[in-house]
């Protein structure tokens, strides 16, 4: 069985009281605790369009469980960003369902359904035709 | 201004045999397109059980299309006990005891309410963050 942990960290003074976060989990399987065990490995890939571009098939996981997904914008752009939706042709302001933006620097890791449909393609949506560049990587199960 | 990061490690020893796994990333939060920090937070516990339904963490209350996170973690450690998580009529996926998202949320338009439930019987607790660009207080019923 493999071991992944993710913990994330939040250091915030928006308020006047300490806001912080810090977490770990181990990324297990539905219903388990048997660790995820499988992964695309980390991809990396350039846009120069704002046209929307399929990332991950919702074929990459099984429908239902509990695979994971980390997004990360490897720019430092705070103007260019990317859309990430799950959608099967489309990402942008307004598209069912876009999730959020991710501007230069930003990353973010959402569990995965992968319901057994376009409706569940992760797809994301260059804001500007400036070269920017992706990482992402599936955790599957 | 306020100064908001989130910073992530990832590790696996044995995932991909013979090629540790070591992902490091850390971001500041700004207001949306800009180098301002993020103001506004909203974070908070609860507790879900299944017979509770679907709720809405969270309204798209606020201005359209901007830069929000939010964070959410199952704090219960029975493994039979998820929440699912998704956006309004969309689930983003589940979420199992002891696990955490962290996303980004455009709150497209008014329809993109955070929404979360519980599955598997007893009480699930959660612990909750949201981060916005801005936010519109709900409308007071008061005569």
């Amino acid at each position: 069985m493999a071991t992944t942990n993710a913990t994330i960290t939040i250091n915030s003074d928006i308020m006047s009281y300490s806001g912080s976060v810090s977490t770990e989990m181990t990324m297990k399987k539905f219903g388990s605790t048997v660790g995820i065990e499988e992964t695309t490995g980390l991809q990396v890939k350039k846009f120069n369009a704002t046209t929307a571009v399929e990332i991950v098939a919702n074929t990459e996981g099984t429908a239902g469980k509990g695979s994971k997904v980390y997004i990360r914008n490897t720019g430092s752009s705070t103007t260019d960003f990317f859309y990430v939706a799950l959608n099967n042709n489309a990402a942008g302001a307004t598209t069912t369902e876009t999730i959020g933006r991710l501007y230069g620097g930003d990353w973010m890791l959402m569990p995965w359904i992968a319901t057994a449909a376009t409706t569940h393609d992760i797809v994301v949506a260059p804001s500007t035709t400036n070269t920017m560049t992706l990482e992402y990587m599936v955790f599957q199960e | 201004m306020a100064t908001t990061t989130a910073t992530v490690s990832i590790t696996s020893a044995d995932l991909v045999p013979g090629m540790p796994v070591s992902i490091n990333a850390s971001s500041t939060l700004y207001q949306t397109g800009t180098t301002t920090g993020l103001e506004l937070v909203e974070m908070g516990r609860g507790t879900l059980t299944e017979a509770s339904g679907t709720d809405a963490l969270a309204d798209a209350l606020g201005t359209a299309d901007t830069t929000n996170w939010v964070y959410i973690c199952n704090k219960s450690t029975n493994v039979e006990q998820y929440m699912v998580i998704g956006i309004h009529d969309t689930i983003l996926g589940h979420l199992g005891s002891e696990e955490w998202l962290w996303i980004p949320w455009n709150m497209s338009d008014g329809d993109a309410e955070i929404f979360i439930e519980a599955e598997a019987a007893g009480s699930i607790d959660y612990e909750y963050a949201i981060y916005r660009s801005t936010n519109t207080l709900p409308a007071s019923d008061k005569a």
